[in-house]
């Protein structure tokens, strides 16, 4: 039988009693605190029977910066690509345990992927905007494509926006036609995020978003993170140490234990992380003692 | 001067000696391959236009060969526009078909996806004349009568492992990135692939296409009992339809005549530089279809 699957709504920007989960209300549940968006409990993830994530929980905050530091192979980007769904996209990947996205199981058998990754948008390590579009087109067609614009003036003043947003309007205002790869890596990333907050997502993930850049292009991208967490929630991944206590509100330090799955060892507020850790391997890590 | 110094250039002017005979050789052989592939293709071309070129007339588009092939004058138009007719239509048949099954083959991936790859590459290796008599028995024997659109049938069958092939390739090509972007946008597939993934192989997949009407124009043996031949023009392609080599074939045949033979050789030289046409226009396309910062 199939399901009617629910388009995800973003939560009301004000105190929200329930979750407006559309025609499928039945499925709707009273909200968890307030603050948390999207909630792991007891994650695991597997690629074919080898298990890379051991049993994570994790609350992440609404409109804040959540970031995931850890070794090399821990299971960092793995555990990322479980929230929108991407991960069992590869074949024989699985997930076991619960996530979930303002009280509502992502992975319940009525939630449609493809509305997951319209909901919780995602960038990548390498920026990949579509080669063959123009930067116009790369932030305008996936809105267009998922139905959120019509129109020549509204994919204007969409573009615009996001462009704005991305704080890479001023750089690119006079070449909307140019091609998407056109632009210098750091321009490219933050065509990406513009891309990515065109479909007006909720969560965004960033996967080492600025490992690819200089570190002007960092700083740039750091303080659009800053300005976009007031409407985002925001999870990222990062290898950088200063940029996780640099913008990130809270932090999550995972490492791989003797199975070589990861796990987690501590998740604070980031000053508490990085200034007083209650574990030890927190320490070390975070202070560069380790191996 | 220091003895290592000394010794140091010594072994350098050996060196120098041996790799610059080495070059020379290889220049040699590059030179020789060079005339032996370019001779032969500069002597059928001049060939082609010496023996074909005094035949080539106003006349020659505009009117239709003359019943007796014996006879002078008259023209080709039926067989060139018979050949266009069929080309184009088989081509309409192959593009969307062949697209479609490298589409499927990448999406759907393991057994199902190599068979199909097996299969286009089994009907790849088909001796045209065996397409021939496929399409006779599937066409031409089920409708009753030769006709164009059974030549198209024919021409597409031979088309189609080459489309193929060519966007399969291409798609593969697609980086794994892109992909993951477009899924992470939550694009649905058919969309992915037809707004992402196929424009950025567009190129590859013209040039694919173009490479397959050039095998196709200059087919024989799939229309010899599939659209058969008409000595009259027609636009019907449910009737026998003329073309280009089918015409050549059966003048060159009678070169004895003088005049099928010059209309032979008249004929071939329209054919060749109708397919470099679809060659430089294919090399057009493709260039004009790169994303701008690449052209
Ligand atoms: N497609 C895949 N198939 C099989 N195993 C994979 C796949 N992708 C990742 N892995 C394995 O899963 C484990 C976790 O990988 P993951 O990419 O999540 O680590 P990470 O913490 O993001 O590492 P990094 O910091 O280097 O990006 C690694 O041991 C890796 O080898
Ligand atoms: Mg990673």
């Amino acid at each position: 039988m199939t399901t009617t699957p629910i388009r995800l709504q973003p939560p009301p920007v004000e105190p929200a009693p329930v979750v407006s989960v559309s025609a499928a209300s039945h499925n709707a549940k009273m909200l968890e605190p307030a603050e948390l968006s999207v909630e792991l409990s007891g994650v695991n993830a597997f690629y074919g029977s080898r298990r890379v994530v051991r049993d994570i929980s994790l609350p992440v905050r609404s409109n804040a910066i959540t970031a995931i530091i850890g070794p090399s192979g821990c299971g960092k980007s793995t555990l990322l690509r479980c929230i929108n769904r991407m991960h069992e996209l590869t074949p024989g990947a699985h997930v076991e345990g619960r996530i979930e996205y303002h009280g509502i199981d992502l992975y319940a058998p009525d939630i449609d992927p493809v509305a997951v990754r319209r909901t919780i948008g995602m960038v990548f390590q390498q920026p990949n905007p579509f080669p063959t579009m123009s930067i116009h087109d790369n932030v305008a067609a996936p809105a267009r494509f998922n139905g959120l614009i019509a129109g020549k003036a509204a994919e204007h003043d969409l573009v615009e926006r996001c462009l704005r947003q991305a704080a890479l309007w001023d750089e690119v205002k006079d070449k909307l036609k140019a091609g998407g790869t056109s632009l210098s890596g750091g321009q490219q990333q933050r065509l990406c995020i513009a891309r990515a907050l065109a479909l007006e997502p909720d969560v965004l993930l960033m996967d080492e978003p600025c490992s690819a850049l200089d570190p002007i292009a960092t700083l740039q991208v750091e303080n659009l993170m800053v300005e976009l967490k007031r409407d985002y929630t925001i999870i990222i991944v990062t290898h950088n140490m200063q940029q996780a206590s640099r913008v990130s509100d809270q932090t999550a330090f995972l490492t791989m234990g003797d199975d070589r799955a990861g796990y987690l060892v501590e998740m604070a507020d980031t000053v508490e992380i990085f200034t007083n850790p209650r574990q030890q391997l927190t320490e070390d890590y975070v202070s560069g003692r380790f191996g | 001067m220091s003895s290592s110094a000394l010794a140091v250039s010594d072994r350098l002017r050996a060196t120098s000696r041996a790799r610059h005979a080495k070059d020379r050789a290889l220049m040699v052989l590059a030179w020789a391959a060079l005339v032996v592939a370019v001779v032969p293709l500069v002597a059928i071309a001049w060939f082609l236009v010496e023996q074909g070129v005094r035949s080539i007339s106003l006349e020659f588009f505009t009117s239709d060969p003359p019943g007796d092939l014996s006879a002078s004058g008259g023209g080709i138009r039926n067989a060139v526009v018979g050949t266009l007719l069929m080309t184009g239509l088989a081509t309409l048949i192959a593009v969307p078909a062949g697209i479609a099954l490298a589409v499927f083959a990448r999406e759907i991936g393991g057994r199902v996806a190599g068979s199909v790859r097996f299969v286009v590459d089994v009907l790849a290796g088909l001796p045209s004349i065996v397409v021939g008599i496929f399409v006779y028995s599937l066409v031409v024997v089920t409708t009753g009568h030769f006709s164009g659109l059974a030549g198209a049938v024919a021409l597409a069958v031979i088309e189609l492992p080459v489309i193929v092939v060519a966007s399969d390739e291409l798609l593969r090509l697609t980086d794994r990135r892109i992909d993951e972007g477009t899924r992470a946008l939550g694009m649905l597939r058919w969309r992915s692939f037809l707004s992402v993934f196929i424009p950025t192989a567009l190129s590859g997949i013209i040039t694919g296409v173009l490479l397959a009407v050039s095998r196709a124009i200059g087919e024989t043996a799939p229309l010899i009992f599939t659209a058969l031949g008409n000595n009259f023009f027609t636009l019907d392609m449910n009737e026998p339809v003329q073309a280009m080599p089918l015409l050549i074939y059966r003048n060159a045949l009678n070169s004895a005549f003088p005049a099928a033979r010059d209309r032979a050789m008249g004929t071939a030289l329209v054919l060749v530089v109708i397919v470099l046409a679809f060659n430089l226009m294919g090399r057009w396309i493709a260039r004009r279809a790169r994303p701008a910062d690449q052209r």
